[in-house]
């Protein structure tokens, strides 16, 4: 918890931590909920008022941390619009499911904003966590009508950034990815009123 | 001289209130001055009245018939009233009354003003007295007060004191805590340590075992040397006993550590009851704040008192109301003596009014009226001529109301003529202007009839043209009979015009309105729908640009990311599991070609199986060595020390000694992690002498079981010498 934070003012850095931190929980709370890794390699720790669990596995842990340094920077400097989690089948690299978490920037408090004489935001970060915890109760429950991954599987994490940002090193470009038949739940978005976070589940619609 | 007199008069009058109001004499002494001064302005009034008449006699003849009457009057007033004024004894009796009544009233308010003094002194000496009671008694309060804050001061620090007792006790409970904690540390490492010493002996002692073998190996080998051997093994037991015994010392340095442990959790509860001992302390305090509470009591008796005090004020407050109102009551005494100023100037205008009477009757004398019939029958012809001017005038009067009626009423009808004149004015102007829109229509009519007179006679030009140049006169007929036909049409076409005119309007409006609205609601929907249709639109640009910018944007990742390492990790799972295949698939066809050096192979089965035999004999032999050198080391420990030990089940051994007097008497013994236990027996509750010495007081088997030969061995041989 590094928000930087004084009197109901949130900076730009401190929005992307938000976001990120918010990925984060998403993400760990995907790999358990859609059953990827087992379930005794996740710990709960305590977030937004509701039990969450993160994984312990050396590897997941510093994937996301290199994931998500580089992506506070590129979300601070907007350059991304958006990252999907993809899970895919390890035998024939199919995507069966696509986790979107689509960044929108806002322009936050623009009188306070020129008060401070950098772009803030004045939403209380409590009302911010309230409705990030109503997100991740709904990617909770998604397991309900999300279907039963039955092969050995994986995921990535893709980031759509711009054609201008430079790619750093450990990363590279990928294709983009097209699920076939797919089902869009779009479900409860967030925002600190800098960024917005839309999250969006697509799957393969078995039929 | 009368005014002087009458000031003179009303001095006399004043004194005595004067002298009522200044000193306070006894009631009849004051009637009895009064009554002097009466007297004496009695005197003096006379003198007044004497030289009043002698003036009057000066002025008019007649004062002497009239004079006898005031005389007369003097001579009652003199008997009766001090204060008369000549004319009215009535007056003057009533305000003897009245003065008398007022010095009655007066002394009665002095009596009361002296009372209520007398009164007044009595409640200040009381309130004095009062007050010094309870400024003596707040005195005491304070006093009680301020010990009460010393006692509460004392408790507070004893208070204080005792939480810093509290505070240093916990302080060296932690510490020695700490300590102790730090001292078990060592301990159970020393225990940790002694075990691993106890295992390693242990397992030196297998070793040694293992030794034993190879020596019982040797034996067989060798069987000459096997005495010797058992030699080497003895010492080994007896190496083995003394590792015991040290077992023992370690066992007993245990149970003094178990000891140090105790004292150690007897002081804890020492500690504890100290901390309960505290307990008890803040109790006592409370019950001293309780004890201050009351304090607020003793507050409560303070106000109570204050309230008593302000009572006592208010008392004194309404006495000073007291004294307002007798001062309100002078105030009006005061008021009082102008009335009684008033009342003499009223008594002087009458006497002046007297004399103005005597002025007037002098004039009527003059007129030559003498008596007052005269004048009653002058002053009625006067009035019977005055009456009869009035009637003539009322009979006057009478007359021009009746003439004002008639023209009121003459006004009336000709008003209404003039309306009626108005109306028919009206009238004739409508009826003007009807015969004038009347002449219009019949100029209009006029005219039409012209223009239709002028088309006839075009038509009938044109006939006689078109009769001239053909000469059809069956084209003619046909022509008028047309023309009548439009005419006629005409004619319908005007009345229609006539008769639709304003109606057919008014509705064609109607339903062009309804059109009109009709259509506005229509473009309204239009409206709504292209508004609708337009946000469609943007959203699917919108979207459009969404997935546009898909395009326009890079997709990137981790280049290690768990998902190409997933997929690495399978391939290598792969490559390996089908290199596993290619090799057992070799190997399989490996051994299908290789099946005729099966007979090979047999060979060397044989020869394993004649090793296995010859083995099995070696360990069969081994076996029947190792039986009888236990039994022999049996029955040597059996002669050595007078018992057979059997082993009974795991860890159970059982101990019978040599003179024991029925194969019932035994000994069990269990081996556990730290040492040997005796298990109760039947035959052990018979030794209570032996176990309460040997085993529970110098806790050592060796000596109980020495204990018990000896005790077998005596009662054996008892037994035979008997």
């Amino acid at each position: 918890m590094s928000q930087q934070q004084t009197k109901n003012c949130i900076t730009l850095r401190g929005s992307a931590q938000i976001i990120c931190e918010y990925l984060k929980f998403a993400i760990n709370s995907v790999l358990f909920q859609r059953g990827l890794y087992p379930p005794e390699n996740f710990k709960a720790e305590q977030q937004y008022g509701i039990t969450l669990l993160i994984s312990e596995d050396p590897q997941i842990k510093s994937f996301l941390t290199n994931l998500l340094t580089q992506s506070e920077e590129w979300i601070v400097n907007k350059k991304v619009s958006k990252l999907s989690l993809v899970i895919l089948n390890v035998a024939n690299k199919e995507v069966l499911e696509c986790w979107d978490f689509n960044v929108q920037y806002e322009d936050g408090d623009i009188a306070l904003s020129k008060e401070k004489n950098e772009t803030v935001s004045s939403k209380d970060l409590k009302k911010i966590q309230q409705e990030i915890r109503d997100v991740m109760l709904q990617v909770a429950a998604t397991i309900s009508y999300l279907p039963f991954l039955d092969c050995r599987c994986s995921f990535d994490v893709l980031v759509h950034a711009k054609t201008d940002c430079d790619v750093p090193e450990k990363w590279a470009e990928a294709e983009p990815i097209s699920i076939t038949n797919a089902q869009n739940v779009q479900l409860k978005s967030f925002s600190t009123n800098l960024h917005k976070m839309e999250t969006v589940v697509s799957y393969k619609l078995v039929d | 001289m009368a005014k002087e007199g009458d000031m003179s008069l009303f001095n006399d009058v004043l004194e005595p209130f004067r002298r009522v109001i200044n000193s306070d004499p006894p009631k009849d002494k004051l009637s009895a001055a009064s009554k002097l001064n009466f007297s004496d302005s009695n005197q003096s009034l006379k003198e007044g009245l004497n030289n009043f008449l002698s003036m009057g006699k000066r002025k008019s003849s007649i004062g002497m018939s009239e004079s006898c009457t005031p005389e007369k009057r003097l001579r009652t007033e003199s008997s009766s009233t001090p204060a008369s004024a000549p004319p009215s004894p009535w007056e003057a009796k009533r305000l003897k009354i009245d003065l008398i009544a007022a010095k009655a009233q007066i002394t009665k308010l002095e009596s009361r003003i002296n009372h209520q003094h007398t009164i007044r002194k009595e409640m200040q000496i009381l309130f004095e007295e009062e007050k010094a009671s309870l400024t003596e008694q707040h005195k005491r309060d304070e006093r009680a007060l301020s010990d009460m804050e010393d006692r509460l001061q004392i408790v507070r620090r004893r208070e204080q004191e005792l939480k810093d007792e509290y505070n240093e006790a916990i302080k060296e409970h932690k510490q020695n805590k700490a300590i102790w904690d730090k001292e078990k540390g060592e301990l159970l490492k020393q225990i940790a340590e002694m075990k691993d010493k106890l295992l390693e002996a242990n397992v030196t002692s297998k070793d040694q075992m293992s030794e034993m073998k190879k020596d019982m190996d040797e034996l067989l080998q060798a069987l000459e040397g096997a005495q010797t051997e058992v030699e080497i093994l003895k010492k080994e037991v007896t190496k083995q006993t003394s590792k015991a015994e040290q077992c023992i010392t370690l066992k007993t340095q245990l149970e003094k550590q178990t000891f140090e442990l105790q004292q150690v959790t007897n002081k804890l509860k020492e500690l504890e009851y100290e901390r309960d001992s505290y307990k008890d302390w803040q109790q006592q305090a409370k019950t001293a704040q309780k004890r201050l509470s009351n304090m607020a009591e003793l507050e409560k008796e303070v106000g109570r008192l204050r309230a008593n005090e302000r009572s006592l004020r208010d008392s004194v407050c309404n006495k000073l109301l007291l004294e307002e109102q007798v001062h309100q009551l002078q105030s009006r005494v005061d008021a009082l003596q102008p009335v009684q100023e008033e009342l003499h100037e009223a008594k002087v205008k009458i006497s002046s009014l007297e004399s103005m009477l005597e002025k007037y009757k002098a004039v009527a004398r003059s007129a030559g009226v003498d008596s007052a019939t005269a004048l009653a029958t002058a002053l009625d012809s006067a009035l019977n001529t005055q009456l009869s001017a009035t009637a003539a005038t009322s009979h006057a009067h009478s007359q021009l109301a009746q003439l004002a009626e008639e023209v009121a009423t003459l006004k009336f009808e000709r008003d209404k003529a003039t309306g009626k004149l108005n109306d028919l004015l009206s009238v004739r102007k409508n009826h003007e202007n009807l015969i004038h829109r009347l002449q219009k229509r019949l100029l209009l009519v006029t005219r039409e009839r012209d223009s239709y007179r002028q088309q006839l006679d075009c038509y009938e030009k044109e006939l006689t043209v078109t009769l001239s140049g053909e000469a059809g006169s069956g084209n003619a007929t046909l022509l008028a009979a047309r023309v009548e036909q439009l005419e006629k049409a005409l004619q319908g076409y005007r009345d229609l015009l006539a008769t639709h005119d304003s109606t057919a309007h008014a509705k064609l409006v109607e339903s062009l309105r309804a059109e009109g609205s009709k259509h506005r609601e229509e473009a309204e929907a239009l409206r709504r729908d292209v508004a609708k249709l337009r946000a469609q639109r943007d959203a699917l640009t919108a979207q459009l640009e969404r997935i546009g910018a898909h395009t326009h944007t890079k997709v990137l990742h981790l280049s290690d990311n768990p998902a190409a390492i997933a997929h690495k990790q399978m391939q290598q799972d792969l490559v390996s599991a089908q290199e596993e295949i290619k090799k057992l698939k070799a190997e399989l066809e490996k051994n299908t070609s290789s099946t005729s050096s099966n007979s090979m192979s047999s060979e060397e089965v044989q020869k394993i199986m004649a090793q296995l035999e010859s083995s099995r004999i070696k360990l069969r032999r081994m076996k029947e060595e190792f039986t009888t050198a236990s039994q022999e080391y049996r029955d040597v420990v059996y002669m050595l020390l007078g018992y057979k030990i059997d082993r009974t089940g795991h860890n159970n051994y059982k101990l019978s000694s040599m003179y024991a007097e029925s194969p019932d008497d035994y000994l069990t013994f269990t081996l556990v992690d730290d040492g040997i236990e005796m298990v109760h027996t039947d035959y052990s509750t018979t030794l209570g002498e032996l176990v309460d010495l040997h085993l529970h007081q110098n806790r050592s088997i060796p000596m109980f079981l020495s204990g018990l030969t000896q005790e077998l061995f005596t009662r054996t041989t008892m037994q035979q010498e008997q």
